[in-house]
């Protein structure tokens, strides 16, 4: 491939690479043609949602999501138990799916809706009161982990089974052994939904 | 009256009997349904860890870590580490500023060098610390310390480095040899009692290293408030994590440091016991105020295998017996690797059997892998012995194992007669706590008809079915003592309790609210645990193996101390002021005239008569709560006007005070049951019952929270929990949760939980402790349910699928 020279006394538009002698005239053009900010995305920044709320966020690219979240974010129902995508704890849900925020990075969220567990207790999700009445805790630090994996597979399967929760639950460790209550409360916030 | 309740208190110190004043009445205690105080915040992910606390300005510190099992640091250059940006501080183990040693926790004050300079296991934080903006900042910095070490040769294993050519594994703490102590515990005479049995068998077993696994990390955080410290850190004891600290630095007045200990995250005693925990601690804090910030240590998930159970090593078991049962003679030699505190291998054949003859043995050996700690709990030396010993002899005779248990119940060589009478003369109710528990547990266990000898049952899948049964006695220590304080607010007329917090998971917050709830007579919702760890009552924590025995006690005396005051302060004028005499609430009557039922006052010969707390201590306004009775001037002080607070504390011998040796009454009784495929080795636990007598319930739910989740820990521990090192180099392999492997969702069948309430507890109302119990009996009790599977013994502890397949012959 030849590589074109950049020629750096031009202003490039980041959307269609036409070229323009001035700032102004960028501008002008991004917001006629692309009909957005004329300024275009820095490096690092990611454009969200989380817990219902739109975040525009400017992050390193070695920061993982749990790091975001937890560290940054003072969301600190995520956990890091294990360290390596091995627990379950820092569990997420991103775009209806249950993931480990611990292995995925936040500059690759951009665009993503995400729920955590601080945003699954504010809408008074049945899990929660369930999880409280079960003793599904003990030293509770696996707990938002579970219940955000929990309240993901509700979301897909209103009505599991035993098994089907037991499957789902299986990536969640606890090292209290609270396991056997897990599958009553979230059978009982089945109900509830 | 109060004096009365003193004077009742104080004979309550005197523990070595039955509770001579229990309620009447339960609303609270035993009662199911209480909501727990911690639900919400841990289900919803607001409970705050040590982990989670972030500070303005804070920096994160992280250790080196050994590559070597056994090295000295013969040189080290950190310029590198120190010219990385964002490093903000190393503190090198040769740094001038710091001490040779100091008191970095454990049980005792301990003498530690807080930066090591050699190190006796590979992983050991050693040499150098480093405070930077972000963790991976400070990752990068230990990265670039370079460091020269002396490599020296090392012992991984108990038995090798008890042989003559072993080298060395502390030369500077054990320059004789790496035997670190023998013990040795008797009870009457082995060669007779080996003498008098029918038959003898021996066998040796060897359990492999595990560990805790807390969920969070260690961790702590310190800043300086100027001259005065502030710390957060992850400890099963505030008081001990004060008093070190306190020492620091040539001395920091105990009132001017301040300790938060919020929630655990677990860590099953393991962390908490080790004589160097509080390290981390100490260099935060001399690198918090060379840089002025506050600072964060943490150690990685691989630096949390820091140390394992000291039930690792050989045993050596010969048990002579009748062929109706009865046990004669158990001798046994354990090798232990690293105890921190010699435990086993025969304490439980003396405290809860009548076996007459006993001789145990144990060698403590040093060997250069992590310290081994009482984890859930220091008993499961004696636990593993006593399972194999009690089974191999059912097993031999081909009987029901559970009537060999009941054949040799007893304690201290003693039957069950004598304990029987050391029960009634203690004050409590005569009853078998092991026949009910093995009754109990046979009929959830389905256990007479399921029952078969050994090796005789493959089910319709292939697979072999077996049965296991296990037991042993309850070993709460029930030693410490326990301040506590008990506040009525005015306004509302709830009640808060006032004691350190040291939340390690057992929900003990809502136990200790329902004793006081009964004991007060008030609502379950009306009393509340404040959760703050640093108001000075010095509270026994849930550790040490005692809990609720202690604090029971402490928190019913002030509640009880606490409703006098109320009762008395109801019968008197409110308050005399310049304005006048505010009359009595309950006029022309005596404080034994009332009582408190349902958050109210109520006279007791007219229940209809009656003010609830709330109306009774009254609302505050702009001057204070009292300004209404009370206006401005000359108000005279009564019972009323006097904070509605009590205080008491509770101070009891233990079960292991050699001056106040008591009997153990109650009992635990453990089933499984499991399915072995003989093609592939694997071992899969479909059924498990867990019977435990705790005397009396306090919180049902909580109890059977430590039973089914310790048979979780407890199945992991038999069947897979192992830390393995490479033998050549001495490093461990598997530290991470992948490797390491602990049991999931799937990894056990159904529990049944049963508790049992015979009263014949040490604590109030006759309740005995069950945290350490399950985890601790349990993973012992695969061997026999293995065993009567395939009628082959496999004494390999984890019994993994490859020593499933080696005894068979298959691999």
């Amino acid at each position: 491939m030849n590589a074109q020279p950049i020629d750096t006394s031009k202003y490039l538009c980041p959307y269609c690479s036409t070229s323009f002698d001035t700032f102004e005239a960028l501008k002008a053009h991004v917001i006629a043609e692309h009909k957005t900010q004329p300024l275009p995305k820095p490096e690092g920044l990611i454009r969200l949602t989380i817990n219902a709320q739109a975040y525009e966020l400017e992050v390193e690219p070695n920061w993982s999501l749990y790091y975001l979240i937890h560290d940054k974010m003072g969301l600190t129902g995520a956990k890091m138990f294990c360290d390596r995508g091995a627990c379950g704890s820092c569990t997420v849900i991103m775009d209806g799916r249950a993931i480990l925020s611990c292995m995925t990075l936040a500059i690759e969220c951009d665009g993503k809706t995400i729920e955590t567990v601080e945003g699954i207790a504010a809408a008074n999700h049945p899990l929660i009161d369930a999880y409280v009445k079960h003793h599904c805790m003990q030293c509770g630090y696996c707990t938002p982990g579970f219940v955000v994996t929990a309240k993901a597979l509700l979301d897909k399967n209103p009505n599991p089974t035993d098994d089907e929760i037991r499957e789902a639950l299986g990536g969640n460790l606890c090292r209290c052994g609270t396991y056997p209550q897990h599958p009553k409360a979230i059978a009982e916030a089945a109900k509830k939904l | 009256m109060a004096n009365d309740e003193m004077s009742k208190i104080l004979e309550q110190f005197d523990n070595l009997r039955a509770d001579k004043y229990p309620l009447e009445e339960y609303n609270n205690i035993g009662k199911r349904g209480i909501r727990r105080l911690d639900g919400y915040e841990k289900a919803s992910g607001y409970a705050e860890y040590t982990m989670d606390v972030q500070l303005p300005g804070m920096l994160y510190a992280r250790f080196l870590t050994s590559p070597y099992p056994h090295a000295k640091i013969k040189s080290m250059d950190t310029s590198k580490a120190e010219a990385l940006p964002g490093v903000r501080a190393v503190l090198r183990y040769d740094d001038p500023g710091l001490p040779e040693v100091a008191d970095l926790g454990g049980h005792v004050p301990s003498e530690e060098p807080p930066v090591k300079k050699i190190t006796h296991f590979q992983g050991e934080e050693v040499g150098a610390v480093v405070a930077a903006d972000t963790e991976d900042i400070a990752e990068e910095a230990l990265t670039l310390i370079e460091a020269e070490w002396e490599e020296r040769p090392f012992n991984l294993d108990a038995e090798e480095a008890l042989k003559p050519s072993a080298p060395l594994t502390n030369p500077e703490a054990f320059p004789d040899g790496n035997l670190e102590s023998e013990f040795i515990e008797t009870l009457g005479d082995v060669d007779e009692g080996f003498k008098e049995a029918d038959r003898i068998v021996e066998f040796t077993s060897t359990r492999l290293l595990h560990t805790w696994i807390g969920p969070e990390r260690p961790c702590g955080v310190f800043r300086w408030n100027g001259e005065y410290p502030e710390f957060w850190v992850k400890q099963q004891r505030p008081h001990v994590a004060k008093r070190a600290v306190a020492s620091w630095f040539g001395g920091i007045p105990m009132n001017k440091t301040q300790v938060h200990i919020l929630y655990q995250g677990a860590s099953f005693g393991g962390w908490t016991q080790l004589p160097w925990n509080l390290g981390g601690m100490y260099c935060a804090a001399v690198l918090a105020k060379r840089t002025g910030r506050p600072v964060k240590w943490t150690f990685t998930r691989r630096e949390d295998f820091y140390g394992g159970e000291m039930d690792e090593g050989y045993y050596y078991c010969k048990v002579g017996f009748k062929n109706d049962g009865t046990i004669t003679a158990v001798k046994a030699r354990g090798v232990f690797a690293n105890q921190q505190w010699p435990f086993g291998p025969t304490l439980h054949f003396i405290e809860n059997t009548k076996v007459p003859n006993i001789h145990g043995t144990r060698h403590q050996v040093r060997v250069n892998k992590g310290p081994n700690t009482a984890i859930r709990c220091e008993q499961n030396p004696n636990c593993h012995t006593l399972t194999l010993v009690f089974d191999r002899v059912a097993y031999e005779l081909g009987i029901d194992p559970t009537e060999v248990a009941l054949k040799n119940d007893g304690a201290h060589g003693h039957d069950m007669t004598w304990l029987n009478e050391r029960k009634a003369e203690m004050g409590f109710q005569v009853r078998d706590s092991l026949r009910e528990c093995v009754e109990k547990g046979k009929a959830a266990m389905d256990w007479d008809n399921k029952w078969h000898p050994a090796g005789t049952k493959r089910l319709p899948n292939g697979k072999m079915h077996g049965l296991g049964f296990t037991w042993s006695h309850e070993w709460e220590d029930s030693a410490g003592s326990s301040e506590v304080a008990i506040r009525i607010e005015r306004n509302d007329g709830t009640a808060s309790i006032l004691a350190q917090r040291c939340d390690c998971g057992v929900d003990a917050e809502t136990s200790y609210c329902q004793v006081a709830a009964d004991e007060l007579g008030m609502r379950i919702e009306d009393v509340y645990f404040r959760p703050q760890t640093d108001h000075g009552f010095f509270t026994m924590t849930p550790d040490s193996s005692t809990n609720m025995s202690v604090n029971g006690y402490a928190i019913r005396n002030a509640a009880r101390l606490l409703k006098q005051k109320i009762l008395e302060a109801a019968t008197m004028p409110r308050a005399v002021t310049q304005q006048g005499s505010f009359p009595p609430a309950f006029p022309d009557m005596k404080p034994e005239d009332l009582d408190i039922k349902d958050s109210a006052i109520y006279v007791k010969a007219d229940p209809s008569k009656r003010m609830t707390l709330a109306e009774f201590v009254g609302p505050s306004f702009g001057q204070g709560p009292m300004a209404e009775y009370e206006i401005l001037l000359g108000g005279e002080r009564n019972m009323w006007s006097e904070p509605f607070f009590a205080y008491s504390y509770q101070v009891q011998v233990g079960a292991y005070s050699d001056k106040h040796p008591r009997p153990r009454l109650t009992r635990q009784a453990h089933f499984c049951e499991v399915e072995v495929d003989t093609e592939t080795g694997e071992i899969e636990v479909t059924k498990v019952v867990n019977v435990n007598d705790v005397g009396k319930v306090v919180n049902p739910m909580a109890c059977e929270g430590q039973q089914y989740g310790g048979t979780y820990m407890g199945v992991g521990r038999g069947l897979t929990e192992e830390i393995v090192h490479d033998p050549v180099t001495g490093v461990m392999l598997n530290g991470n949760l992948l490797e390491y492997k602990f049991a999931t969702i799937n990894d056990v069948g159904p529990i049944d939980t049963i508790l049992v309430e015979t009263g014949m507890g040490y604590g109030p109302y006759g309740i005995v402790g069950i945290g350490e119990d399950i985890a601790t009996v349990v993973p012992a009790l695969l061997g026999p349910a293995v065993s009567n599977a395939l009628g082959i013994w496999i004494d390999d502890f984890p019994i993994t699928p490859d020593k499933v397949l080696k005894a068979l012959g298959k691999a």
